[in-house]
């Protein structure tokens, strides 16, 4: 993974200090709580419900073992003891102080973590694959275009005052593992004809409460043009955005006024007039940083005694099939820590747990871990043979839970419960949804089922297979049910199912949702394909009969 | 009002032409809308002339004109509107102009370092008890990511 060098450590030591400072002037009196707010928020900070909630920064979800360490140790001195993974791969702590967050912000950088952007309308953490460089299908490691692009966005001068957020997510993959659809931009690595690398560029997706598929911009550019291609887009959105309307400020509503084709002039001008600049990469630049995602020293192994367990534990097959992926490196396996265990709110980790992960990273794993944007955890590279007593080790902790991209792996929010903007509660939701389903889930089989405590969309409710969205109706909590979304290669916004549902009904719809597809499933159909097939009335007429 | 320029606190030797009141002799910084209408007087007459826009100003608006001008002012209406940084960025990289650009309206302490990395060179303080902040903020950071701009 990459390594801070002097210049790096410098910068985030610096930006450590003028937070200190600014968190000093603020609780003196001499910053207002309006000129405060911006510059927080650019350092991950908001004001919750019942205590700030720090969001820190796992750039494009890659973890050392002695970060995951830092972030327990976090977890443990200034929080209650447990930490919350995001679906942009980030971690949140729910409960820190205010005057304890520069202290906080110096730990991180002593691992060379920060909290950077985290927040605020600036170019946020750019996501990426759980499964870069592990993958069989991959064209190009895209971790290392997301390193030069966090060094780029890193505290940008021109685009630190946007007139909205703006979220950049790379994927590798044919297969899109990065939801870069619903991304301001989304870049995918292509190779031309002559094995020349550079990306599609996606503009204007976005979820929230106007989701939008992005649309391709430019189908091929080249890596060395990649930062001059950003920069021009950027430019452009922050000359002429909407500053008028905050739910009108995203890019996707720039691009949908403007028009693609328009949009695409514009940034194209802009672009020639930067091409040449010093923001071309040069090849020594992008060597430079791929030399620190190189593969891993795998060793040749057999996975006879894989095999062996496999045929002796029932438990250990079931959780094998739903946890593990192949690896492109035989004799590895790909291994998913779940963090939807009936035990914690969705993408909740406990220090203990932390500790315990970073242990097992170190023993089985190269040190590494991964985040999801189905916030769950990845160890990439487990020798085959040792995955039964990895098993064993996650099993004690309860993070070996069998529902990798099953219903109970649901994607969700924390919702009314610690933030102020939600209308609505996600975890007791969840907590519903586990107990109902857990001894069926893999059953069910792949389900994908995600829930917002209100239409800002953290949840990603609308590219749910089964989306949630948590509504206010006169001061109750109401639930608007979507079917048919997806967020694979081919992302796609649910459709309403039909008027919200009192809260105490939810689980029950969601029952009776799930009934309809395996009741109507034919072989090994999955829910898309089942809806598809028999459209959206037989569950309709399931749902809203029942009440 | 005080000036930074360059890193020191300065006297400032330029007016704002307000609404109503005549011209000075020179050093007088003129809305576009009043250049607009008064083109040939001030050309011939008021020399160095300044032109205060807002961060918003469509670039193509005065952009010809640029040779006419010592100082450009760039107002920010509030310090969370980014649209002038762009903008200095713009006039100093694509239009190489490179005599003063100065930022006036709502900035931030905080903002200054990031100002004068996209290309403006005098800051406008609301009183004088900022200075001191401010040239301590910029010199916050010693490294950057970011090429400084350039108008060579």
């Amino acid at each position: 993974m990459y390594l801070y060098n002097e210049f790096d450590q410098t910068l985030v030591n610096e930006r450590v200090e003028q937070f200190r400072d600014q968190t000093k002037r603020f609780l003196e009196g001499d910053l207002t709580e309006e000129q405060f707010r911006p510059l927080r928020l650019m350092n991950g900070l908001y004001i919750q419900t019942h205590a700030p909630m720090l969001r820190v920064n796992i750039p494009y979800g890659l973890l050392s073992s002695k970060q995951l360490r830092m972030l327990a140790h976090i977890a443990h001195t200034y929080d209650k003891d447990y930490g919350h993974f995001t679906t942009r791969q980030n971690m949140q702590f729910n409960w820190p102080k205010l005057e304890q967050v520069p202290d906080i912000l110096a730990d991180l950088a002593s691992v060379q973590m920060h909290a950077i952007q985290s927040s605020g309308n600036c170019i946020r953490n750019t996501t990426s694959d759980p499964l870069a460089g592990v993958c069989a299908d991959e064209i190009e490691d895209p971790r290392p275009y997301c390193e030069i692009i966090r060094q780029w966005s890193t505290l940008h001068p021109e685009f630190s005052y946007l007139p909205r957020k703006f979220k950049i997510a790379v994927s590798g993959s044919p297969k899109d593992r990065a939801a870069t659809q619903v991304h301001d931009i989304g870049l995918h690595v292509k190779k031309d004809a002559h094995g020349k690398i550079g990306f599609e560029v996606l503009v204007g997706g976005g979820l929230g409460r106007t989701p939008v598929i992005g649309q391709t911009i430019h189908s091929f550019i080249a890596e060395e043009d990649m930062l001059s291609y950003l920069e021009a887009i950027l430019r452009v959105y922050n000359r002429v955005g909407r500053r008028d309307n905050k739910y009108k400020a995203r890019i996707k509503i720039l691009v949908r006024e403007t028009g693609l084709v328009t949009f695409k002039e514009q940034v194209e001008a802009e672009w020639a007039l930067i091409r040449d600049s010093n923001l071309r990469l040069t090849n020594e630049e992008i060597q430079r940083v791929k030399s620190f995602f190189k593969p891993l020293a795998y060793e040749t192994s057999t996975d006879d005694a894989l095999k062996q367990n496999l045929a002796n534990s029932g438990l250990f097959r079931q959780w094998f099939k739903q946890n593990t992926r192949e690896h492109k490196q035989n004799g590895y396996r790909i291994v998913f820590i779940s963090l939807k265990s009936p035990h914690r709110a969705p993408g909740d980790v406990t220090t203990e747990q932390m500790e315990h992960i970073a242990n097992l990273a170190d023993q089985y794993s190269f040190g590494q871990i991964r985040t999801t944007h189905d916030q769950n955890l990845v160890l990439s590279d487990v020798k085959a043979n040792d995955v039964y007593a990895l098993w064993q080790q996650l099993e004690k902790q309860q993070l070996a839970t069998a529902n990798i991209g099953t219903i109970t792996d649901m994607i969700c929010c924390p919702g009314l419960d610690f933030c102020s903007l939600a209308n609505a509660s996600s975890i007791d939701i969840a907590k519903g949804i586990t107990d109902r389903f857990s001894e069926d889930t893999t059953d069910i089989g792949k389900v994908s089922l995600k829930m917002s405590g209100c239409m800002n969309g953290c949840g990603h409710h609308s590219i749910g297979e089964i989306g949630i969205l948590g509504v206010d109706k006169k001061g109750e909590q109401w639930y608007q049910l979507t079917l048919g979304g997806s967020d694979s290669h081919q992302s796609k916004l649910g459709e309403r199912l039909g008027k919200a549902i009192a809260k105490d009904a939810v689980v029950d719809a969601i029952d009776n949702i799930v009934q309809v597809y395996k009741t109507n499933r034919q072989d090994n159909e999955k829910f898309t394909s089942t809806l598809q097939r028999i459209g959206l009335q037989p569950f309709k007429d399931k749902v809203y009969d029942a009440h | 009002m005080t000036l930074i320029r360059h890193k020191e606190i300065v006297q400032d030797d330029w007016h704002y032409l307000q609404d109503g009141q005549s011209l000075k002799p020179s050093h007088n910084i003129v809305s576009l809308d009043y250049w607009l209408e008064n083109k040939t007087r001030l050309i011939n007459e008021k020399e160095p002339l300044g032109l205060t826009i807002p961060g918003h100003e469509e670039v193509d608006n005065f952009v010809d004109d640029l040779q006419y001008f010592s100082l450009i002012a760039i107002e920010f209406p509030t310090f969370t509107d980014g649209r002038g940084y762009s903008l200095a960025k713009t006039l100093r990289e694509h239009y190489r102009y490179q005599k003063e650009i100065r930022a006036s309206g709502d900035i931030l302490p905080d903002q200054a370092l990031y100002l004068t990395r996209v290309g403006f060179d005098a800051l406008e303080l609301a009183n004088e008890e900022l200075a001191p902040l401010v040239l301590n903020k910029l010199d916050e950071f010693s490294v950057f990511y970011q090429p400084h701009y350039t108008s060579k």
